[in-house]
């Protein structure tokens, strides 16, 4: 009897034991050491290796607030990083959420920038790819207003756009479409590099063109966040989330072994009552 | 003619912005920057369209007092409170209290309910995984080796107890994930140009309806 | 010509003839590929046939729908699945529940289900809510359907088109309510949820082969006979270009890039 309920235990059980496993953790931080992996710290030598007094970099905000428990950090810790090394960038959306989401973002960088000068949120463009290809082929004049009304003619930090080639690096945050596969079909051959930072789901997905060069670099969903904050010194979101996520697929595996130990010793036990 | 002449114009349509990929000309380039922007202003008229559906269905609960109309009359009320109040804080950006109450609609409305709906993913994945991976054959017992490890590989916690779980890990999501990856993606692409290319050049036309 | 894309170009013009070719020749009667069995399409009709036994509607959703973007063959592929699923539903008499995510494939899809009714001899089974527009916002949509499941327990559930992050959320709940359950995407990330999932699964182009595994149409069988062609010449594609890589010859890689 215990056999066959170990095999077929109530999810709403599962659901209470990984809650609190999630839950004990953001409350009382354990503080497990974390390793960087190869791909974040790529990433972090990209932008280390960029000048300040040439390059500038778009921050694709093309995040969901749904998914922004797994993205938000990189995209964070990745302006800190730019505002830190007074590299300029411009933060552009092809989804609805991106320029709310920029804004948070721009709210955690606090006195690192100027506004207008160092960084831009120009909002959000409607269109899916068309939108893309749209930004690509004329980044200078597609925004005639940025998410918060000023005119982009305005902006000391428009002024040294005028065609996609004066981007150095792209870095584009994103969970689902308009994505990589959308700005790789557009970018232009010898067009500014391609970095990724995308939701843990969709790291399989994307590995072949990580391993191809298509990619610049790939920041891998939350770790990839809490990797980047271990490098930069500055503990924050990622970091915090880091030991729930521990404990989560630790019970995740106590549940599938449970129920692969029981189902096992009912089939030898079954086998054993057949002679 | 119900069929042919929308069939006429996917095609023209098609090979016209097809052709700016290949083609540099300033007029052609004008050209597919006008139908893209066609397609955006459809896609309005589209949600608008959209909208009326919701209206309707939900309406004709309230009114008939279907169970659960509560439901549709929050969902009404909450539609157009955001419509309202973003198409107003759009159009007048000096007024900063509407702007406030976007944005304390997006941050503390839409944003938690839209992550909470993602998280629930996670206790999902577990109800999932806990029923879906048992050693019933070989295939499943590696699906489920594979799994564990790629798991623990994530996990900073297993790094602690051995620390060639992340290397394990990420082994198999470079070398075994990504071959099986690509030769699918390969697959999936074709498939996709070989649709595309049957609507195209109006071999496809069920989706126009039925008949003539 | 742009630079860079003769290469790109030229494979478009021999792709595009095998495939067309294929279609032609088969439509012709030239040739008669055959296509082997998908069990997930096979059980289209059991789960229907199961949902008509209790008494439940059946739902089906395409997924995000979208029709402009690069996904749309996918959203293509689940109507001709849609188109036959209505048939089943006319003739057993069954509710059809169809959630829309994306306004724009909503008017064409409402359309599809309403004439798919009349040609079937039942008008009357299409009703203003048969196809639900949910919402364009992707959570949004998955609480709708999921509702959806719970308050008319859904008996079968057949998804079939582009999906993310949702699939799990639908396939669970779908689970949740006891729904015998047939899933298909494109989208390689969400198939590992639906075969964990669900009953049935499509993996990776049996999406594509469903319209005409279904309905045994010429044109559609040729054209997935034209796919299989074009994947024998990309194994040998990789296969040379492995071999001339191996030997240190870029050749193959400086062609690609013209």
């Amino acid at each position: 009897m215990w056999l066959e309920r170990l095999q077929n235990i109530d999810r709403r059980v599962i659901y209470v034991v990984l809650f609190v496993a999630l839950l004990i953790p953001m409350l009382k931080p354990i503080g497990i050491p974390l390793t960087v992996n190869p791909t974040t710290q790529q990433v972090y030598d990209l932008i280390e290796s960029l000048d300040p007094e040439t390059d500038i970099v778009m921050i694709g905000m093309d995040y969901s607030a749904a998914g922004s428990a797994d993205v938000h950090p990189q995209a964070v810790a990745v302006a800190k990083h730019l505002a830190n090394r007074g590299i300029k960038s411009i933060m552009v959306a092809f989804v609805e959420d991106g320029p709310m989401l920029a804004e948070r973002v721009l709210k955690s960088l606090g006195d690192r920038v100027v506004y207008g000068e160092d960084i831009v949120n120009l909002g959000y463009l409607a269109g899916g790819e068309s939108a893309v290809k749209k930004f690509i082929e004329q980044p200078a004049t597609t925004f005639t207003r940025d998410h918060r009304g000023t005119p982009v003619a305005n902006l000391p930090i428009m002024k040294n756009i005028k065609d996609i080639n004066d981007i150095t690096l792209i870095m584009d945050f994103q969970t689902g479409a308009p994505g990589y596969q959308e700005y790789l079909r557009q970018l232009p051959p010898g067009g500014p590099l391609y970095g990724v930072g995308i939701v843990t789901v969709s790291v399989p997905n994307v590995m072949p063109y990580l391993n191809s060069g298509q990619f610049a670099g790939l920041l891998p969903g939350l770790r990839g966040g809490a990797e980047y904050e271990v490098l930069l010194g500055e503990p924050g979101e990622g970091l915090a989330r880091m030991d729930a996520q521990s404990l989560g697929h630790l019970v995740i595996i106590a549940f599938i072994v449970v129920g692969n130990v029981a189902y096992f010793a009912s089939q030898r036990k079954e086998k054993k009552a057949k002679g | 003619m119900k069929r042919s002449v929308p069939v006429l114009i996917v095609f023209l349509v098609g090979v016209l912005v097809l052709a700016t990929y290949f083609i540099e000309s300033p007029g052609l380039k004008q050209v597919g920057s006008m139908l893209n922007n066609w397609g955006v202003i459809i896609t309005a008229f589209a949600v608008g369209l959209a909208c009326v559906n919701i209206i309707r269905i939900h309406a004709a609960h309230i009114a008939n007092q279907r169970t659960g109309w509560i439901n549709s009359a929050v969902l009404l009320i909450t539609m157009f409170l955001f419509i309202i109040v973003g198409i107003y804080s759009r159009n007048n950006p000096s007024n900063e209290g509407a702007a406030e109450l976007f944005s304390n609609l997006f941050n503390y409305a839409y944003s938690p309910f839209s992550a909470t709906m993602y998280a629930m993913i996670a206790f999902y994945v577990a109800s999932a995984s806990y029923r879906a991976f048992r050693m019933r054959s070989v295939e499943a017992t590696l699906l489920l080796a594979a799994a564990i490890l790629v798991m623990l590989g994530n996990a900073p916690i297993a790094e602690q107890l051995w620390n060639q779980f992340p290397v394990i890990g990420s082994w198999l999501l470079t070398v075994i994930n990504t071959t099986g990856q690509r030769g699918i993606a390969i697959g999936v692409a074709i498939g996709g140009f070989a649709t595309s290319l049957r609507i195209l050049l109006g071999f496809d036309r069920g989706h126009l309806g039925i008949g003539d | 010509m742009i630079q860079g894309t003769y290469f790109v170009l030229g494979t478009f013009i021999v792709l595009g003839v095998i495939t067309i070719g294929m279609l032609l020749a088969t439509r012709s009667g030239k040739v008669t590929p055959k296509i082997r069995r998908i069990p997930a399409l096979d059980s289209i009709e059991e789960a229907v046939g199961r949902a008509t036994e209790m008494g439940r509607p059946v739902h089906f959703s395409p997924g995000y729908g979208e029709i402009t973007t690069s996904t749309a063959p996918q959203t293509f592929a689940s109507l001709d699945v849609l188109g036959y699923v209505v048939a089943l539903t006319a003739r057993y008499n069954t509710q059809l529940i169809v959630t829309c995510k994306s306004p724009q494939s909503f008017p064409m899809i409402q359309e599809l289900v309403r004439e798919s009714y009349s040609a079937a001899g039942k008008p009357d089974m299409f009703q203003e809510d048969t196809v639900r527009f949910i919402s364009e916002a992707q959570f949004a949509w998955a609480a709708g359907v999921l509702g959806i499941f719970n308050r008319e327990k859904v008996a079968a559930n057949i998804m079939v088109g582009y999906f993310m992050a949702e699939s799990l959320l639908f396939a669970e709940g779908g689970a949740q309510v006891g729904a015998i359950q047939v899933a298909g995407t494109g989208n390689l990330a969400q198939t590992a949820f639906f075969v964990a999932a669900c009953d049935y699964t499509l993996i990776g182009e049996e999406l594509y082969a469903g319209g005409a595994y279904l309905s045994q149409d010429t044109s559609k069988v040729g054209n997935l006979a034209g796919q299989d062609i074009v994947k024998l010449l990309t194994i040998a594609f990789i296969i040379l270009g492995t071999i001339l890589a191996t030997a240190g010859s870029t050749w193959l890689v400086e062609l690609s890039k013209m």
